[in-house]
């Protein structure tokens, strides 16, 4: 259903190609173009939003390779992103490494600690591991909280910009160009982990793990491998997110943002590629949305109390409960509904 | 020395509390399987109605309690029919996240229709504190505590005895089968998630009433998260020994080791105690054991 | 088949028409405005900061519609609000600052502390001054770009250990005091400056606790604390963990006996109402005036507020709020008054502005305004207040906050 009447594959390169045909490359190649010349008319604001989208999408889509493709649930990703913000803030600012270093410092030391807290894995699932995974975000907060000599406590770390080479990143269409081109790497990456082994271990083990196992496949291992691999992510995401906001205080990252993340990867679409995508830009331009709701509200009348406060919070929830009910699949099941019947039209019967 | 008695009572009697909202999560999952993320904000919302019934309206006492009661049967009901009932034979991610959901959506509706993020509840018992030895124990703990295990005492009861409680454990064990013997499953489930709430709105006033309403509660609801792995997820008797205990490990873990550590060491030691759990005995002191070999 | 390809086409063209289109709109459309003063306002409107966040937000934007139509604007020239809500979201506020350096305000405020510090680092590397109402010592130090429009809560722990030693402290030696932090820097801005300045003044520390903002019970560290035989308790944190701590220590028989003394972010009617008469005899510090002390500024204000947003009336961040207008507003007025109108640039307004301010009394609603060079605190004094009768009493006229050397990074 996915290729245009009357494409034939004569090797195997071409039946498993990502991009197949010259529409696929031409639409492909615009998107990179219309992205990466964003900077030259988008105005500082839609920059940083357009930042904020690269580096959530980053995150999200480590917990979609967690979550959506491997099955454990995580409830604590908002802990490992703190982690990955963290470890760079401390190595840029207090031992002053490179930022590269602090990158990929931030996701090895976040995926091991996502490792650490996976290990329960073995032994549970389902409920018991979402315990455990949200314990994990509090003991995460706890730690850097009080470990005032090293993150600066309660008080928070200043962090210098991010710079490679001689570059310093500050503007934002400096630091649009890092966080993009990180995105579309990593979101690349995970279209094809899906198509190696441990992608295709991965989704054995989401859908029946006691068959996985009878196969011959090492469920604690590659459980594991899921952790690690979900929590590096969130570990590079949160080094450019410290480096992009330059103030790290563990207050950025409570249990709601946890949740949010998991509405952004179950609004896209779990185990799908362009689902964080989908999700992750649904939800911030909402909370986006919100930013100038309120004031252009208040302009026009004035609103009782409490309803600038509570809105938001009950948009997004009303928006989870509402996806899981009626689109359980998620935005990217609705646009490859959408792409089919563009596809078949006039005959989309 | 004294002081171990002081912190030993204090830590009983708080985990008492935490005991009786752990209760409302482990009917949930005992009678549908479903693990109710959203506990702390429906105690939150029973809370904040209590509030709105004895302050705001003004009510007497009495009648604000039946309506409260009201209140949370009417809310398990609708949550029951609306969120849940779409979800019946979705995977538990599903089911998960949508009370998730719902937690976010209860939140953002309590900052909706009650603005105001502090407020005081009237107190409903006796506030001289009762002296045991040299310890001090407010009484409000205590009668709290009394509540808990009548409830528990009550709860045990209607599992073992009554019909529907009969039912309900019958419908977590095998939905078919309970199908096929003409037990209407979607009223079981209604009847637990009606009962839930209710369970949460007696927590919720009894909390409010010892410190005042306020997000504090939610956060108290996650730590009876604790509680009920450390008890096991389908026991009762599991919540009320593993809430003072909880109490016990953090008052006395606190009391002890923060002179030597860090100042709110005592915040950490339920997760903490959480991961210990499902390190070694996942499913808890007394909770179901599910034989797989993974 | 012919005309399918071409509608495929087509669709596609008008597509990418579409989406070209869309930043050449958003390029913008330069219209012929007159000259007005831009000011950039991030409010946490929304979000779990909403019960701060709305009533100061209110109170800014009336006392700019005030300081617009009532006294024409600042130098005849009408003062512009572009504010947004930050949700007390630090990314959100990232953005936000981003937005306000963009469309070309010439200051900005943010009511928060934690918002200030999101926005901080984006705002001082452009050089874009700006002040926070509720500051936190690390904003201010070392000193660049962001200022304090009112003490932080280190300033607000240093006035009442000054205050304590001078009229409540009647032994021999020093004081032996506990800190009741809460976890984040509300609680630790006062830990920071006791860390500096208690061995100066001559009071030893001898123990910090620590609780969260959800605690429903302190008797386990008020018990630790007990067996220390403090003199005094300062608990620097919100008005419910207070009214936790207060009452514990009733039960507990510490106090009445020992002082307690809050810091001003718990230090309101709240307090009083929850944890009604055992918090009789409780000091606190409060850095602006109550609702109805006869002060120049009230009777504007109180006018705007009962007009406007009667639902905001009696409520202490409105006052603060609306003093922090007619900061921005003397602010803008020292700059034309210095540099003129057509010079103004957020640099200038820095240099002729902000570090023009002398002994500026917004009103008699705080204490006066100035600037010290090296001192990124506006306005550094409190009151102390005591509850007496379930009544926050003034006892004492302005204290200024001795400025405290902190040695941040």
């Amino acid at each position: 259903m996915g290729l245009p009447a009357g494409t034939r594959n004569y090797n195997y390169a071409q039946d498993m190609a990502i991009f197949r045909t010259k529409t696929h490359w031409a639409l492909l190649l615009a998107l990179f173009v219309i992205l990466f010349t964003a900077p030259l008319y988008c105005g500082n604001y839609w920059l940083s939003v357009a930042n904020l989208i690269g580096i959530t999408i980053i995150a999200a889509t480590g917990l979609n390779i967690l979550t959506g493709y491997c099955g454990q649930l995580s409830i604590g990703h908002a802990g490992f992103i703190a982690v990955g913000a963290y470890t760079s803030a401390v190595i840029t600012n207090r031992l002053e490494l490179p930022f590269l270093v602090g990158l990929i410092c931030a996701g090895l030391t976040a995926g091991l600690i996502g490792m650490i807290f996976g290990i329960p894995s073995l032994r549970v699932k389902g409920f018991y591991l979402a315990i455990s995974t949200i314990a994990a975000q509090f003991i995460i907060i706890w730690v850097i909280n009080h470990w005032t000599s090293v993150t600066g406590g309660f008080m928070g770390i200043s962090v210098p910009p991010a710079s490679i080479g001689g570059i310093t990143f500050i503007s934002q269409s400096s630091q649009f160009y890092l966080i993009m081109v990180i995105t579309v790497l990593v979101v690349f990456l995970a279209k094809n982990l899906a198509r190696t082994r441990a992608g295709r271990a991965f989704i054995a083990i989401r859908d029946n793990d006691l068959a996985a196992q009878v196969m011959g496949i090492n469920l604690f291992r590659y459980k594991l491998i899921a952790f690690f691999i979900g929590c590096f992510l969130a570990g590079i995401a949160g080094s450019l997110l410290a480096h992009w906001i330059g103030f790290m205080n563990a207050e950025n990252f409570t249990l709601m943002d946890s949740i949010l993340y998991i509405g952004m990867i179950i609004i896209g679409g779990l185990g799908t590629t362009t689902g964080p995508i989908f999700g992750v830009i649904f939800i911030r331009m909402l909370q986006q949305g919100i930013t100038f709701i309120a004031p252009w509200l208040e302009d026009i009348f004035t609103l009782p109390a409490g309803f600038t406060t509570g809105i938001g919070p009950m948009v997004f929830g009303l928006a989870i409960v509402l996806f899981l009910i009626l689109e359980p699949r998620g935005l990217a099941h609705r646009w490859q509904l959408f792409k089919a019947s563009y596809r078949l039209w006039p005959f989309s019967y | 020395m004294t002081e171990l008695l002081q912190f030993v009572i204090t830590g009983i009697t708080v985990g008492m509390i935490y005991a009786l909202i752990a209760l409302g999560f482990v009917l949930v999952w005992k009678s549908s399987g479903v693990a109710n993320l959203a506990l702390g904000q429906l105690v939150l919302i029973s809370s904040w109605f209590t509030y709105g019934m004895l302050v705001q309206a003004g009510l007497p006492l009495w009648l604000s309690l039946v309506l409260i009661i009201l209140f949370a049967l009417v809310l398990g009901w609708v949550i029951e029919r609306f969120v849940l009932r779409p979800l019946i034979a979705q995977p538990i991610l599903s089911l998960i996240t949508v009370t998730l959901g719902l937690a976010f959506f209860i939140e953002g509706a309590v900052s909706f229709i009650w603005p105001k993020s502090v407020a005081a509840l009237p107190r409903l018992f006796p506030q001289e504190p009762i002296h045991i030895g040299t310890a001090v124990v407010s009484q409000e703990y205590l009668w709290a505590a009394a509540i808990s295990l009548i409830l528990f005492g009550l709860l045990s009861l209607y599992f073992k005895y009554h019909k529907m409680g009969i039912a309900m454990r019958a419908t977590a064990d095998d939905q078919m089968a309970v199908q096929a013997c003409g037990i209407p499953v979607t009223k079981i489930f209604s009847m637990s998630w009606m009962l839930a709430c209710v369970l949460a709105a007696v927590g919720g006033v009894l909390m409010s009433s010892i410190g005042g309403i306020t997000f504090g509660l939610v956060h108290t609801g996650l730590k009876a998260f604790s509680v009920v792995i450390l008890g096991g997820l389908n026991s009762f008797l599991g919540a009320i020994i593993a809430g003072p205990i909880i109490g016990l490990a953090e008052n006395l873990g606190g009391g002890y080791l923060t002179p030597l550590t860090w100042p709110g060491v005592r915040e950490v030691i339920p997760f903490i105690i959480i991961i210990i759990v499902l390190f070694l005995k996942p499913y808890g002191l007394f909770g179901e054991v599910r034989i797989e070999r993974i | 088949m012919n005309w399918k390809k071409l509608l495929k086409m087509a669709g596609v063209v008008s597509l990418a028409l579409v989406i070209a289109i869309i930043p050449l709109l958003g390029a913008g459309c330069a219209k012929e405005e007159e000259k007005t003063l831009k000011v950039g306002f991030s409010i946490c409107y929304t979000g779990v900061a909403a019960e701060k966040g709305r009533p100061m937000g209110n109170a800014k934007l009336d006392c700019m519609k005030y300081i617009n139509e009532e006294l024409g604007g600042v130098a005849e020239y009408q003062i512009e609000v572009i504010w947004r809500d930050n949700q007390y979201d630090a990314a959100k506020a990232a953005t936000i600052i981003n937005e306000l350096i963009n469309a070309g305000c010439l200051l900005f405020t943010t009511n928060s502390s934690k918002m200030m510090m999101a926005s901080a680092e984006i705002a001082n590397r452009a050089e874009f001054p700006g002040f926070a109402v509720f500051s936190a010592p690390v904003l201010t130090n070392p000193p660049q770009h962001i200022y304090a429009q009112m003490p932080d809560y280190g300033d607000d722990w240093a006035a009442f250990a000054k205050y304590y030693l001078e009229n409540i402290w009647q032994g021999e030696g020093r004081p032996k005091m506990v800190l009741h932090l809460l976890d984040n820097p509300t609680g630790y801005g006062a830990r920071d400056a006791a860390l500096v300045l208690a061995d100066e003044l001559g009071i030893d520390i001898v123990a910090t606790e620590e609780h969260t903002a959800t605690t429903i019970s302190e008797i386990e560290s008020l018990t630790r604390i007990n067996a220390l035989n403090p003199d005094i308790l300062y608990i620097s944190s919100t008005p419910q963990p207070t009214s936790i701590i207060v009452q514990n220590a009733v039960e507990l028989g510490m106090y009445p006996g020992i002082t307690i003394g809050c810091g001003h972010a718990s230090f309101t009617s709240v307090l009083v109402e929850l944890a009604g008469a055992d918090t009789e005899g409780v000091y606190g510090v409060y850095p602006t005036v109550n609702w109805g002390d006869d002060v120049p500024a009230m009777a504007k204000m109180t006018e705007y507020c009962l007009e406007y947003h009667p639902d905001d009336y009696g409520n202490m961040d409105y006052i603060t709020s609306w003093a922090e207008g007619l900061v921005v507003a003397e602010i803008l007025r020292l700059a034309i008054e210095n540099v003129g109108v057509d010079n103004l640039t957020p640099q200038a307004v820095e240099e002729y502005g902000f570090k023009k301010l002398d002994n500026f009394d917004v009103g008699g609603l705080h204490g006066p305004v100035s600037y010290t060079p090296g001192d990124n605190r506006l306005s550094k004094s409190v009151r102390v207040f005591q509850i007496l009768d379930s009544e926050i009493v003034p006892i004492t006229g302005w204290v200024e906050a001795p400025l405290i050397p902190y040695e941040f990074d």
